[in-house]
């Protein structure tokens, strides 16, 4: 037996099988809080303003990047936005293969640094950068203060 | 915290203000599964325990008998070569009386504890185990021992399928 021959199996020889318990829960954070909060008690998306450096930021955050300044103040983000950059996915975040594919697309915003990760509700023969597109959000009573209280992102018109 | 900070800067949040939901969060549970395996040696060292055997590893280049069995000499730097069972008898090494459990609890009747080396791998090579059928009194380094097997519908492939290590009786070699 050399190093090349090495058996990588774990289940060929004696072995323990366990699950390791790494649960965990991770907080929002103080502009995480702000943001989520909008949305699920108003169904506004907030981008946090630096009024120094006249920018907005999405995802919300509690420092401006440029110059370090606090960030204290939120502004609503346009209803409307477009798709740039799409991907189909034909496996789920485990690597099990989707009966269906998902389409997700990053969503940027005319005005603001940053954009959004998320679901985009076209079929995957449809998906495509420059969509203009706008958030789906749940009823109100079925949000919770995260970010699947986003359905999705529908094309504008639809 | 000192006599001049007496806050940390930040959001302090206790478990009961997560448990209520105070604020907005995230829960998640990693799929971390894993298989942990003994590895090739160990893996037929267990299983020749449970056959009531001790099995070792032969290095043709150092002429040694490794045991635990290991499929790489780490002094030739090379996969070793051949399967040898070695006996159940041996010489204790060193020793410990242990007043505490395998849970550092204390106890007044103290385990022994320690390493023997066995007959037939090359010197030096053996086991920790536990002694038994002997008191702290009668512990030495040196002393010739044998080991006492469970029964084998008990033994299942552990180095607890032996019990302990006793002296040996007259007669036994």
């Amino acid at each position: 037996m050399t190093f090349l021959e090495r058996t990588t199996d774990a289940r060929k020889f004696r072995h323990w099988e366990g699950n390791m318990e790494a649960d965990y829960i991770y907080t929002s954070g103080v502009a995480g809080e702000r943001f989520f909060v909008a949305l699920r008690d108003e169904g506004r998306l907030l981008a946090s303003r630096c009024t120094a450096c006249d920018l907005d930021y999405l995802p919300a955050r509690l420092f401006c990047e440029d110059c370090f300044a606090e960030l204290t103040e939120s502004v609503e983000v346009p209803r409307e936005g477009r798709v740039a950059a799409v991907s189909v996915a034909r496996v789920d975040r485990t690597g099990v293969r989707l009966s269906l594919p998902q389409v997700w697309a990053f969503v940027t915003f005319r005005g603001i640094r940053g954009g959004l990760v998320h679901r985009l509700l076209v079929p995957p023969d449809r998906a495509r950068a420059g969509l203009a597109v706008r958030p789906k959000l749940k009823p109100k009573g079925a949000r919770v203060g995260a970010i699947t209280d986003i359905e999705g992102f529908e094309p504008v018109g639809s | 915290m000192s006599g001049r900070i007496t806050k940390w800067p930040g959001v302090e949040l206790s478990a009961a203000d997560l448990a209520e939901g105070k604020v907005t969060e995230t829960r998640f549970r990693p799929n971390a599964k894993y298989a942990w395996s003994a590895g090739e040696a160990m893996s037929r060292f267990l299983a020749e325990l449970q056959e009531g055997r001790l099995i070792a590893r032969t290095c043709h280049s150092c002429k040694r008998i490794l045991f635990p069995p290991r499929m790489f000499c780490e002094e030739c730097f090379r996969p070793t070569d051949e399967w040898t069972y070695i006996r159940d008898t041996g010489t204790i090494e060193t020793f410990s009386i242990s007043y505490l459990d395998t849970d550092a609890k204390r106890i007044v009747d103290p385990i022994l504890v320690g390493v023997v080396s066995l007959d037939g791998a090359s010197p030096k090579m053996g086991m920790m185990h536990y002694f038994g059928e002997m008191t702290k009194d009668e512990i030495r380094i040196g002393m010739r021992v044998k080991a006492a097997w469970k029964p084998r519908e008990d033994r299942h492939g552990s180095v607890l399928d032996i019990l302990y290590f006793r002296p040996l009786r007259g007669g036994e070699q």
